[in-house]
Parts: structure tokens; sequence; C-alpha cells
């Protein structure tokens, strides 16, 4: 069975399309640290039109967080927002594409 | 504490000390360096030779900067000192004191000037509500800097003193030993700077050492902010006066939400606790500023509109397409102990924003901005039709999910009793409060109007038009209290009237949801003695269960209400209550100096003479700010049809004449001129008629 946030980002790829993203266009890199290795997610945005790719590439913004928090927030377990006002998801770059794309992590599930 | 508190503030940090500018800040008491919702400084004395200082007087150089003069003694004896002490202090990210001691004796002196400090790390909520701390503290003493730190978990929290002049540093501060001169002086620059994260980004002080300009500097900052707004001429000094505060006020309320960026600003709610990006404080002051500060309006816009909701989150009380109540950005948001990352429980700025949105485009015509926002727009519709009918009886309501820390009053009267029925009793949950229902309304046909000409959807304008004109009818027989002739405050839970008189009448006018036959009897209301004080409309009328006039919702007079009413008679034609409704406030902002405060009491005014200042820790408040401005508007009667300016003016009696130059518009920029009548108007009882419009 595939973590959450694989689920996550391919999903993304599937729909290929974002209408929340729609006026956004740049790339995200995820750099996801479990056990001292790394995870790399890179999201490039064009007006809503998203690739998903493992690519090492410089990134418009940058995110940095455990792979286990990263899994909760993308299973809706853990608030976006909340982790990074607690300085447990860093961001460094262009801040506003980091508020535009944590719309499409999931609500949270009701207990 | 020693005399009045002293405020200084750039953004969302700022500085709150005593006259003598030491901060000494207890878990409760608001004084402090503050910088994104958290207190980075709770401790700042200085001393001379272990003495406190006394103060002579305070300068408010301006909203980012002050100075104290300050000589040694006791204070209870007459001072005649040899020594003065100045302390130039600015904020900007952290702040920079530039601290002097001027020796005014023949002889020389050797001092010891000491300034302790130290930090609490407290977030705002915890000062307001007394709340203990969960993380850890540390000191520490680095080369010549004093290092201040918090940290829970991830969270980390730094301020880092430093100063130019030769210092012994120990883990409680700074320690000076000076020698002056005669008519020698000694000076110093203090830099207290703040920092967050792990190993986190220093912010830089705006201030740098030895620099005497801000960088960017903000006093040539204030002045194109003023040079770009419209010059005001009158012969009314006060007018004047009030304006140019409003401007300033304005200037100081300006936040810079750290995701927008580019330096683009929109108005916070108020100081010093509400420095923060609020959906329906920010969306209704950018509608008062419209006609002077364009700009405001297009980053509300766009920064709530990147905020509007997705999801459904109960503890944030978000929806899909709902615009955000407020944000936060302290400890007990960042560990979810509160909801405000951000938080959703607003049942008016979904609506408000639309309306803003097609205000805006009447006004700038920025058509880019408008298409941008078609997606913003649309989610929003769906909230009003999707999520905001609780009972589904076809109105918008609200109840909050969160039990625990959300809001129970979910409109602009969000104090616990402000929904009441005449009798005093509270109605139960969900509540369909009536300028709501007009909020609705008008953002309906708001947003038809841009589906039609902006978005290329005629089919979806007609479609909002008939869902609102629906509504309009529904709304006039279901809401209207016969036997008073006036809207019920609110629909309660089963759907009956919460029957009070209120100052919400008014924004029902302002909304356009009022059956022209039914105008008359509502003028008549809000300008009877039990609403109209004299100075402005009372929030509910005297009379009422509740009435109290200085309950906070419930019989005090608000400016920005006011000012909402004022436009709102314009828009039904009745020109002179308008203008009756705008003189008195103006006239209430002469007693604070063209301050307007949050609210003042319902008194009538012919008993006190004065408006009484209702006890508030607010001030500016960012839509009291923008009531002389709408208010201006109203009396000139400015409206943008197409791409000009129209202007239809009706003065209070005592404003004589009003030119109001380089008004900026979708027609470049234009002139309004206004003449007094002259004529003294009947302060009650006059037979109310529309005016020609």
């Amino acid at each position: 069975m595939r973590d959450a946030t694989t689920e996550f980002f391919a999903g993304l790829e599937e729909r290929g399309h974002e209408p929340l993203l729609e006026k956004a266009t740049g790339s995200l890199r995820f750099d996801l640290i479990d056990n001292g290795r790394r995870a790399r997610w890179l999201v490039e945005i064009d007006h809503g039109d998203l690739t998903v790719s493992h690519r090492n590439a410089k990134a418009d913004c940058v995110v940095r967080a455990e792979q286990a928090l990263f899994d909760r927030i993308a299973a809706g377990e853990e608030n976006a927002v909340a982790a990074v006002l607690r300085g447990a998801m860093g961001i460094e770059g262009n801040r506003q594409l980091l508020v535009l794309f944590q719309r499409l992590f999931p609500a949270p599930k009701s207990p | 504490m020693n005399g009045a508190l002293v405020r200084i503030l750039d953004g969302n940090t700022f500085v709150v000390s005593d006259s003598r500018g030491d901060i000494e800040a207890s878990l409760t008491d608001p004084t402090g360096l503050f910088s994104f919702d958290t207190r980075f400084l709770s401790t700042w004395i200085l001393t001379v030779d272990g003495e406190r200082l006394n103060p002579l007087s305070v300068d408010d150089l301006n909203y980012f900067e002050s100075r104290f003069f300050l000589v040694p003694g006791t204070g209870t004896v007459y001072v005649d000192s040899k020594l003065s002490v100045i302390r130039r202090r600015a904020v900007g990210d952290g702040f920079h004191e530039e601290l002097t001691i001027l020796n005014h004796d023949e002889e020389p002196v050797e001092l010891t000037v000491r300034i302790d400090a130290a930090c609490d790390f407290a977030d705002l909520f915890e000062v307001k509500d007394a709340l203990q701390k969960k993380g850890s503290y540390s000191t520490r003493v680095s080369g010549r800097k004093l290092l201040l730190g918090y940290e829970r978990e991830s969270y980390v929290r730094q301020t880092v003193i430093s100063a130019s002049a030769r210092a012994k540093v120990d883990e409680h501060g700074l320690t000076f030993a000076v020698s002056i001169a005669p008519q020698g002086s000694w000076t110093t620059d203090l830099d207290v700077v703040t920092a967050a994260g792990a190993g986190g980004a220093y912010s830089r002080p705006k201030y740098q050492r030895g620099e005497r300009r801000a960088q960017p500097n903000m006093e040539r900052s204030l002045e194109r902010w003023i040079a770009d707004a419209p010059r005001l001429e009158t012969e009314s000094d006060s007018l004047r006066a009030t304006y140019h505060r409003s401007l300033v006020d304005l200037a100081a309320l300006r936040f810079s939400p750290p995701v927008v960026g580019g330096g683009k600003s929109l108005p916070a709610a108020g100081l010093p606790w509400f420095m923060t990006m609020f959906g329906r404080d920010s969306i209704f002051t950018s509608l008062q500023a419209l006609p002077f500060t364009p700009e405001l309006a297009a980053t509300t816009l766009r920064a709530l509109g990147d905020w509007q909701g997705t999801r459904s989150d109960d503890f944030r009380d978000e929806d899909p397409g709902r615009i955000l109540h407020e944000m936060r950005y302290g400890e007990l948001s960042a560990f979810e102990e509160r909801p405000h990352s951000p938080y959703y429980g607003c049942a008016d700025a979904t609506m408000l924003y639309l309306v803003l949105l097609d205000e805006y485009d009447r006004w700038t015509g920025d058509r880019r901005l408008v298409r941008e926002l078609r997606n913003e727009a649309r989610a929003a519709v769906r909230w009003i039709d999707e999520y905001a009918d609780l009972m589904g009886n076809g109105y918008v309501s609200y109840r909050r999910r969160n039990e625990e820390t959300g809001l129970e009053n979910q409109c602009w009267k969000d104090s616990w009793d402000s929904i009441s029925y005449r009798d005093g009793r509270l109605p139960g949950f969900p509540r369909a409060t009536c300028e709501l229902q007009g909020y609705a309304y008008d953002a309906k046909v708001r947003a038809a109007r841009l589906a039609r000409e902006v978005w290329g959807d005629p089919e979806w304008a007609d479609e909002l038009e008939r869902q609102a004109a629906d509504l309009k009818r529904r709304f006039n027989r279901d809401f209207w209290v016969e036997d008073g002739g006036y809207f019920a405050l609110a629909l309660d839970e089963e759907g009956k009237q919460v029957d009070s008189l209120t100052s919400n009448n008014g924004h029902l006018l302002w909304s356009g949801i009022v059956a022209k036959s039914k105008a008359k009897s509502v003028v008549r209301n809000l300008m009877g003695p039990r609403l109209f004080s004299g100075w402005g409309i009372r929030t509910l009328a005297e009379g009422e269960g509740r009435y109290n006039p200085i309950g906070y919702h419930v019989g005090t007079v608000w400016p920005f209400d006011s000012s909402f009413i004022a436009w709102g008679l314009r828009r039904y034609g009745f020109k002179e209550e308008a203008a009756l409704v705008a003189g008195g406030i103006l006239d209430a902002a002469q007693f604070f100096d063209g301050r307007l405060p949050e609210a003042f009491g319902g008194y009538e005014r012919g008993v006190t003479k004065y408006p009484v200042q209702y006890p508030t820790a607010c001030s500016p408040q960012a839509w009291s700010t923008g009531a002389p401005l709408l208010l201006l508007r109203t009396m000139l009667g400015l409206e943008p049809v197409d791409d000009r300016l129209l202007v239809d003016p009706m003065l209070p009696d005592n404003i004589g004449l009003v030119a109001l130059l380089d008004i900026p518009g979708r027609w470049g920029r234009t002139d309004a001129f206004a003449r007094g009548r002259g004529e003294l108007l009947p302060r009650r009882g006059r037979a109310l008629s529309p005016a020609r419009s």
C-alpha cells in the first residue's frame, strides 16, 4: 500500500489541472526527510496545469518537513498552516505559492 | 505603571511602553514589543546610577517613532537635574532606540547606565486571557549580544539585544560605565531584533544602527501616501483635521500580510490587538476608503481570495468558498489551541467580498483583477447557496461548529448579548440576522453585473438576479415587523422574528434589499428619537429590553455603522437625513481630535453635549478611521457611473464649502465641489421625503 504522501501527489498528477491554482504559475519542491533519507517531490504549476516529478530542480518555493509529518498532512490528520506557524514545516522562497497550494490538502477526517 | 501608555507601530510589530519608555509587563499587562502576535520583550527598564527616571515629556513624532525626555529624581520633589536623558525609539520589525544623556553641569560625571531586559514570549491571546506557557526559556550572552529565547518543540522565538557603545552584557541586561565631560553628551544605539523559527532568519530592523532614516523610508512613504490621496479643501478646520487624521491612521493600520509580498498592504482591524488580517474589517475599511486609496481594496481582495476556504473543517469553521474571519501567527494558533490558522467563523465576509469586488470595479475599472478573481467569486456565491443556509429556509444564518474556541455571534455585532428580542431574551442558534440577508441580496445583484459585463456569462447573471429578486420578496415579507414598521433583527432557530429595533435597518438600506414602499417607514425609525442620538445611530433602540447607552452592541453609537447607514440613506434618496448623520458623526470626531473611537455612548446629544467614549483598548480602529472618508463620499454624493463620477452633494448644516480634488478612479482624476445650504436643519420631527434623484 502506498503512503499518504505518494497517494496525494499521484492524485495531483492524475488530475493534471487544478482550478484552485489557476492564478498560480511557478514551482514548489517538497524535501521530505525520513531517517536521514530525503524524498523529493517537484510540482510545477502553469496556470493550474500540474506536473509532478522527483526531479532535482531549483524551485520558487522550497518546503522542508519530516516525512511522517507530511504523511499526516496529506492524509488530512494535520493542518499545514499550523505546521508552518509551529516551525515544523519550513518554507523558503515564494510563500504565496504555498498559501495557494495548501488549499489542496484534504479536509480533516471527522473523529 | 507610570502615566499613559505610548504606542508605536509598523505593520504588525508594535511597542507599548509607559511614558518613561519603560516596559514592565506581566502576563496580563499589555506592554511590550510585539510582533506577529507574540511578545518579544516584556522587560525593558532604564536606570541611571540605580535610579528610575522621570518623564518630562513624550513626543509622538510619527506613528512609528516617539521620543521620551527624562530626568533623574524621585518625581515627588522639584526636579533640578544636571542631567537629561533622551530616548528616541523607532519600530520596524524589531525596534531601534537611540539613548542620549546630556550633562548640563560644569563638572564631568561618571554614571552607571543600565538596561534591564527580559521576555515572556507570550501569545497575544495569552496576554488577553492570562494563560500559562508550555515551553522552555533560555537566556544567553554571546559576545556583546544578549539572546533571549523560547522553545516549544519546533516552535522557536528569539530576541537579540545589542548596543553600539561598550557594554557589559549579563543575562539580565546591559550595563554601561559612562563618563561625560562638562556640557558634554553620551549616546548609544540599542537594537532589539526579533527572530522566528529554528535558526530562523532574523528580521532586520528598518532603522539600522546609526541611521537616521528608516529603511525603507517610512516617513517618506507616509508623505507619499498622503500626497496620493485626494486633497480636501474646506472652511471647516475640524473636517480638515479629521480627514488628515484618518489618512495618517489608515497609513498606520496598513498591514502587509507575510504572504502578499511586494510591499502591498491591506487595512488591519485596529490597534494594538488587531493588527492582523480580518475578513470583515478589512473589507468594510476598503469599501470606505475606495474613493481615496483604492489600492487597499485590491490587496484585500487578493489576500482574502488566496486564503478562501476549500475544505470543511469544524475546528476552523471553514467551508469551501468561505472568506476568512481572522488570521493569527502566535503560539496558540501554531499548536491549534486556538483556531486562527486562519479561522473562518464569520457569516458576512464572504458576501461582503463580492460587494467589494463589484464596488472596486465600479470605481477603478481594474478589469484584470476582477477577471482574475472569477473563480473566487463563483466559490463565494456557491458558499451562500450551499453552506450558509443552515436552516434550509432560504436565509443565511450562523451557528459555530467549533463549540469550544469558535465565535458564537458571527455577524459584526459579535458580543454575547447583541442579538435579543424586544423583551431582552436571547434567541437560540442558528441565527439569521437581517443584515446578512441584505448583504446576500447585494452580493448577488453585484455578482450578476460582473457576470454580465466582465465574465461574459449572461445566463449566470440572469439566474443570480432571479435569486436576488426572490430573496428580496421573501425578506420583505418574513422580516417585516408590522407593528413597528421596521425589519426584525433576525429570525431565530424556529424562523420566528427577533423583533427588536436596531441600526441593522440602515445596513438593509445600504444593501438595497428594502422594498421602496417600506423605505420611508424604515428611515422614520432610524432618524426617530429611539435610534438617532443626535450624534449617530444607536446600535439598539432606546426602550428595548437590553438597551444600555454604554452597552457594547446594545445602545452605543458606532461611527462605522453610522457611515454605512448614511450611505444607505443616500441610496434611497434621503439626502438630508444622510447629511444629518454625517454631520453628527463628524461633530463627534472633533471631541476626539479627529480620531473617532470604535464606539461612543448612546446618550442623547442634547443631554451630554459631548460624545462619551466607550472604554476600549483598541484605537485607532480601522473602520472608525474609514468612517469620515465614507461620510465625505455620502455628503458629496459621489457615485461612479460608467466612466464618469457623479457628484450630487448635500452638506450638513455647519459645513460651508467642500472641495475634494484629484479623486482617483476609472476617469483618471477628477474633482468634486459642494456648497453648504446656509440653512438650519431641524434636528427632529422633520417631514420625511425622499429627495429627487
